[in-house]
């Protein structure tokens, strides 16, 4: 009388927890998911291409458009390529200001990844405290370039701008205020049974699955594996910086919570030290007025908040612009674990690990 | 039984529940009453919202002592788009050492206010002004030129649809 029967439904690209146009073709028997795929490229823009037609100036402003919630850790990683490719050393005081400004987007885009994962398992009230300290550092990078969210934040060779007046007021503030912020959303989260039930065990991804299919950044982390950039190949100035790199072994969605949460503090450590330590000097290397490019080739990886965001460009001699110009985008590579983590689970868990990964499709589609 | 108590008490929940009636009872005692509102949301249409001075804007042309435009239309500004929205044609004026545009055209739908070309220009002719409430209902409105109500020199007239001229 009954029949048993596979369905296949579409999750996205309207459904609110799918943080954006991600599109998952899901295989359900009952309430279990038996196939996931991931259809993406809804927001495909074709920024490689459009980069390779624009000067390396002008590239940048396609960096900030990758990952929208982190921007300013995209130009570093676009503004130091450009650097390696043509062979630039930067002066140290913006390499400081570089840092501090990458680590305060870290924090910007740890936040806003609390709030919404928080919001898509159920806890609404996180949400509203996460983007009430996002707003300060929106503010912060408002006052430093003028700009909120594309910041277009350097320029290859150095930073634009010096400091602006009171903005080491602006960073005290902030800095002397934040960690107790922390503490109210674990005070919140921790140990919410709710929440706890939400994420213990759920989107398992094994250390050996998730350096397989070339994920990184906190969901490697929280794997159990020790893998950072900003240690492994220190790059602007972090080798000069103290700073731990949180891990779990759990591997699952709590414990990457707890090791963004970890990172969180260790950012605030970083900039503390960026603010005290701040050099005197230029903060522009000397260059030509029209950049141009050696031939070479150059792989350039920086730690983004999602993980390793890196930029493969090719120069040809005498190229204004890049002749190939790739993205390794921290979010694709995260999406394809997907699959491994929620093939056997429930459908509710499928939006914890969305969550979890913090896809922003800005850079997955490009 | 330890583990049953903490079940059957929601010590957890009690946490969360602390945290958020702290702030609900911070603003609750202290409303009309502390000098420094507790309130983190700015009531942005009725109170205009406040901006740095760093903040980049729309474009704008800044113009000299004798009401002329300072650009001197050397194109530098036009290069330096990423998005190609600048047009400029330069011609003559008597008593002016300089070319003086006879057209600039801005096409502000594509603008994406990097300020790349007010830091190309060495002449100081041109700035990103702090207008941010730009929405309009025809295309038309951000094509900006010389002359016309929107244009490059003035600020875009406001109130049409923004809500900071009013109370």
């Amino acid at each position: 009388m009954f029949k048993h029967q596979e369905m296949e439904i579409n999750m996205g690209p309207q459904h609110p927890s799918t943080h954006g146009v991600m599109r998952l073709k899901l295989k359900l028997d009952g309430e279990v998911v038996t196939e996931c795929r991931p259809m993406i490229g809804y927001l495909h823009r074709g920024v490689e291409k459009i980069c390779e037609n624009k000067s390396f100036a002008q590239g940048q402003i396609w960096s900030d458009r990758l990952d929208y919630c982190s921007a300013v850790a995209n130009n570093l990683g676009w503004a130091e390529a450009c650097e390696k490719l043509m062979g630039i050393t930067v002066p140290r005081k913006a390499q400081y200001v570089r840092t501090l400004l990458a680590e305060f987007n870290r924090l910007a885009s740890h936040l806003i990844w609390l709030a919404t994962h928080a919001l898509d398992i159920g806890a609404m009230t996180v949400f509203l405290y996460a983007f009430r300290e996002r707003e300060d550092i929106l503010d912060i990078n408002e006052a430093y370039c003028g700009s909120r969210l594309t910041t277009t934040a350097f320029r290859i060779g150095g930073i634009p701008q010096e400091l602006p007046e009171g903005f080491e007021q602006k960073v005290r503030t902030f800095l002397a205020k934040f960690p107790s912020c922390i503490e109210e959303y674990e005070g919140l989260l921790n140990e919410n049974r709710i929440w706890k039930k939400r994420t213990i065990g759920v989107g398992l991804l094994s250390a050996e699955d998730a350096i397989a299919l070339g994920v990184t950044g906190p969901v490697l982390r929280g794997a159990g594996v020790a893998y950072d950039i900003r240690k492994a190949f220190p790059y602007a100035a972090y080798s000069e910086m103290q700073f731990d790199i949180p891990t779990k072994p759990e591997a699952d969605t709590y414990a990457r919570y707890l090791v963004r949460m970890e990172e969180m503090r260790q950012s605030v450590r970083i900039i503390q030290q960026c603010m005290d330590g701040l050099p005197e000097g230029p903060i522009m290397a000397k260059i030509p007025k029209l950049l141009k490019s050696e031939v070479n080739e150059v792989y350039h990886a920086t730690e983004a908040p999602k993980g390793e965001i890196g930029y493969y460009l090719v120069g040809e001699k005498g190229g204004a612009a890049p002749y190939r110009f790739h993205v390794r985008a921290p979010g694709f590579m995260n999406l394809q674990s997907l699959p491994k983590m929620v093939e056997g689970s429930l459908i509710a868990d499928v939006i914890a690990s969305i969550g979890t990964l913090d896809v922003v499709l800005g850079e997955i589609d490009r | 039984m330890k583990k049953f108590l903490k079940t059957l008490i929601p010590f957890d929940i009690a946490k969360g529940l602390s945290i958020t009636g702290t702030y609900f009872a911070k603003v609750f005692l202290t409303a009309n009453r502390a000098k420094v509102k507790q309130h983190v949301v700015s009531e942005y249409p009725e109170v205009p919202a406040p901006l740095e001075p760093r903040f980049r804007g729309r474009v704008q042309l800044i113009l000299d002592e004798a009401g002329d435009p300072k650009c001197v239309c050397c194109n530098a500004c036009a290069k330096a788009c990423p998005t190609g929205v600048i047009t400029i044609e330069g011609g003559k004026k008597e008593g002016r050492k300089t070319r003086i545009p006879t057209r600039w055209d801005y096409e502000m739908e594509r603008c994406v206010f990097c300020g790349f070309c007010v830091e190309a220009c060495s002449f100081d002719a041109i700035k990103l002004n702090s207008q941010f409430e730009l929405a309009a209902y025809d295309r038309e409105d951000f094509s900006l030129g010389l002359t016309g109500a929107h244009n490059v020199l003035e600020p875009s007239p406001v109130g049409k649809f923004s809500y900071s001229d009013e109370a």
